[in-house]
């Protein structure tokens, strides 16, 4: 070998060992005291200031109760988080905690990357007991096999207009979904609707379909089985596009509607109902015209076509929404990941969380001091009566196709009618697919 | 006389031959070797794990132990064909053609109207190059907000007697997706044709007035010639950026995409981050990259894109 070839090596070899240097480094394995724990969290967009406050108080006090320090990663949207989890769960390093929202759950456990929760470490965190029961609906698949941890409650309520449903001569707001299409009638005149609906919106659509089904007795997955193609999904896709081209209370722009075009819309006092919401959106209605003249209130939970829920049906208010914290297998740090997932799910902590956020504590004793709130009451109890989505790897694929038949069904929408036949396609399309994600499932 | 002298002429080229022979052959290649070693971390090797993917099961369940993930050869490229790639590919193939089409024309007439100085030619050159500085989120979220129902552009076509209707779904969401690409897209042809017209000599402008030739024909004969190349280069290069573009038809419609524009990246996208196939998706890539670089094989071919050609012909 010539002397250039033994420096082409040796370039070569160079650059392959910086390479190597870049790529490795387990974050947070050093010894001692020093430790450093890797929380990966949502970014918030809506107070950025106020969780910059809040990360640095969550990190003192872990400091001061564990010696340790705490670092958070922020990612911005769930591609983000799934790119995170993928690389980590490759490389076997990268955060040893993840917040990660409750219907990704069941992904997130598909890929076994993540501790699974014995009596040990649920104790570690001050026990099973000190959560909303519901809230641990999405945590595994069975109480067995357990790997989220809950964190922060989300559930979906409806919002109504209180000078709307007065001047209407309807004096509470609807517990059925018959009653809801009756009052909505009652309140369209003009340029005023009943109803404030997102059709366009890539995540809302799903939610009224899942729950009146469930409400119906169809869980749309019975073990390998997926249940798209029944008549109480063709009822819930027919009651819910029925709103707009059969009932006529929606506003006919709503076809283009994602959700904040749908809270603005109601905001702006015109509407009866505004469907799927959280007290996130508690801030844009305040701001609105409708300031001090709007209500939570549960979601209907009697399905449509029924005056009372069949002897099967489930009182599903709201899909158990929220956050969960899961701790990553490969983590050098069990111990203080549990630590910290004990602070952030202590009363106090959950309480500051809910004052700052608007998310809603997963801590029972916590939510329980809400549930006072006259403002808050609907939602405290959405949060208890929420029911977990089925929990397979495959949902999110179900979820999607769910989606699929209202987006292909918007142009129809906009022309003002759909036929049961459209419907019906499109929910056989749904049902394959759905299907198909079923067969995949391990 | 003259045979006698020619000899040693001869042999001296030959020699020169030689040497330069050896001289190519002593080149110091191994200069190229950090372009090389990082063109093979950078191109080839996450396109050799791309083709190994696209040939495994893999996906949330298997992505945890990926090695181990089931080889199941071509099934993936199967699925790929019955899972809506060939409409995507069309979608996307003709949305881009379409689309370059569209922006030639514009492109090159922007650039001749900027090409004469007169007052004001800096600002509107300036304004020309709005739509290409504006990141494609910003400009997919004002359109997407311009296109609703109840937005402006159907305000203002209700003005003029037009029913405007729906931009963001059903088939009318392909135009829209073309339209929205055309505004965006076009200064980047304008740049280049611009570019060439800036390397016209003033002796053909010279030559031609003296020749006295009316407008027309100086610029179908004599300018447009000159763009050629570069315009040609600038359609094979905006016809890629079109095919490739993710961010618009995401941010104006949303994923799941309504049919008449679920493009090639959209599918990809989905398939990989909404239903977690990573194989499926990866072979989905790699077929489109298949099919698409055919087409471009022959393209390059037809155009000839050579600089020396080029320079020759000037």
């Amino acid at each position: 070998m010539n002397s250039r070839k033994l420096t082409a090596l040796a370039g070569v070899t160079a650059l392959a060992l910086a390479a190597a240097a870049c790529g490795g480094g387990d974050e947070g394995g050093e010894g001692g005291d020093g430790k450093t724990l890797n929380v990966l969290i949502a970014a918030n967009t809506q107070y950025p200031d106020e969780f910059a406050a809040w990360q640095k108080d969550i990190s003192t006090k872990f400091r001061t109760a564990t010696g340790a320090e705490v670092k958070f990663e922020t990612f911005a949207s769930a591609n983000d988080e799934l790119t995170k989890i993928q690389t980590s769960v490759v490389s076997g390093s990268g955060p040893d905690v993840y917040a990660v929202g409750t219907t990704f759950t069941p992904t997130a456990y598909s890929t076994g990357a993540f501790v699974k929760l014995g009596d040990a470490e649920w104790n570690k965190i001050g026990g099973k007991d000190k959560f909303n029961p519901a809230t641990l609906g999405i945590s595994g698949p069975d109480e067995q096999n357990q790997v989220g941890i809950p964190w922060v409650s989300r559930p979906f309520v409806m919002a109504y207009n209180t000078d709307m449903l007065k001047a209407a001569g309807i004096d509470k707001p609807a517990t059925t979904w018959d009653e809801l299409g009756q009052q909505a009638k009652q309140m369209t005149k003009g340029d005023e609707y009943g109803l404030a609906i997102a059709y366009k919106d890539n995540f809302d659509p799903w939610k009224f379909v899942w729950g009146m089904s469930v409400q119906a007795g169809n869980p749309l997955v019975d073990g390998k089985t997926a249940k798209l193609q029944d008549p109480t999904v063709q009822k819930a896709y027919d009651t819910y596009f029925g709103w707009l081209t059969r009932d006529k209370v929606v506003d006919p722009a709503a076809v283009g509607w994602t959700n904040p075009q749908a809270v603005a819309a109601f905001a702006k006092g015109k509407t009866g109902y505004f469907m799927l919401t959280t007290p996130t959106a508690i801030n844009s209605l305040e701001q609105g015209a409708v300031k001090g003249k709007w209500k939570f209130a549960l979601l209907p939970t009697v399905p449509p076509g029924a005056t009372s829920r069949p002897a099967n049906g489930v009182e599903a208010a709201s899909i158990l929404s929220g956050d969960n914290l899961l701790v990553a297998d490969y983590s050098k740090n069990k111990d203080l990941a549990f630590e910290y997932v004990k602070l952030v799910t202590d009363q106090e902590t959950q309480l500051d969380y809910y004052k700052k956020f608007g998310n809603l504590p997963a801590n029972a004793a916590a939510l329980q001091t809400l549930a006072s709130d006259e403002q808050l009451a609907p939602v405290t109890e959405a949060a208890k009566k929420s029911v977990a989505t089925p929990f397979t790897g495959a949902w999110g694929d179900i979820q999607l196709a769910l989606t699929n038949v209202a987006v292909q069904s918007l142009p129809d929408l906009g022309k003002g009618s759909i036929s049961t036949q459209q419907i019906d396609s499109r929910i056989a399309d749904a049902q394959k697919s759905a299907q198909t994600a079923l067969d995949r499932a391990k | 006389m003259t045979t006698l002298v020619r000899p040693p002429e001869k042999a001296a080229s030959k020699k020169e031959q030689r040497r330069r022979g050896v001289t190519e052959r002593q080149r110091p290649l191994w200069l190229l070797t950090p372009g090389g070693v990082l063109m093979i971390l950078v191109v080839l090797i996450p396109l050799a794990v791309a083709l190994w993917i696209s040939l495994i099961d893999l996906d949330q369940y298997s992505l945890r132990r990926w090695v181990e993930a089931p080889f199941i050869g071509l099934d993936n490229f199967v699925e790929s064909f019955s899972s809506g790639l060939l409409n995507s590919i069309w979608i996307s193939v003709s949305f881009a053609v379409l689309s370059t089409i569209a922006t030639i024309p514009i492109g090159i007439a922007a650039a001749l109207v900027t090409q004469n100085k007169y007052k004001g030619r800096a600002l509107v050159r300036a304004v020309f190059l709005i739509p290409y500085v504006l990141p494609s989120f910003v400009v997919a979220t004002v359109w997407r907000t311009m296109l609703q129902p109840d937005g402006v552009v159907n305000a203002w076509l209700s003005k003029v007697g037009i029913e405007g209707g729906l931009w963001l779904t059903g088939p009318r969401s392909y135009w829209a997706l073309i339209l929205v690409e055309i505004w965006a897209a076009w200064p980047f042809i304008y740049l280049m044709a611009l570019a060439a017209l800036q390397s016209v000599d003033n002796e053909v402008h010279e030559a031609s007035a003296v020749d006295g030739a009316p407008w027309w024909p100086k610029l179908r004969r004599v300018i447009l010639p000159y763009l050629r190349g570069p315009v040609l280069l600038a359609c094979l290069l905006a016809t890629l950026n079109h095919i490739n573009n993710f961010t618009l038809p995401f941010v104006l419609f949303g994923a799941p995409a309504p049919e008449d524009v679920n493009v090639m990246p959209m599918l990809v996208y989905v398939t990989s981050f909404q239903s977690l196939r990573f194989g499926l998706s990866a072979a989905m890539a790699v077929l489109s990259l298949v099919l698409i670089a055919i087409p471009l094989f022959v393209y390059l071919r037809a155009v000839r894109l050579d600089v020396h050609d080029e320079g020759g012909r000037r």
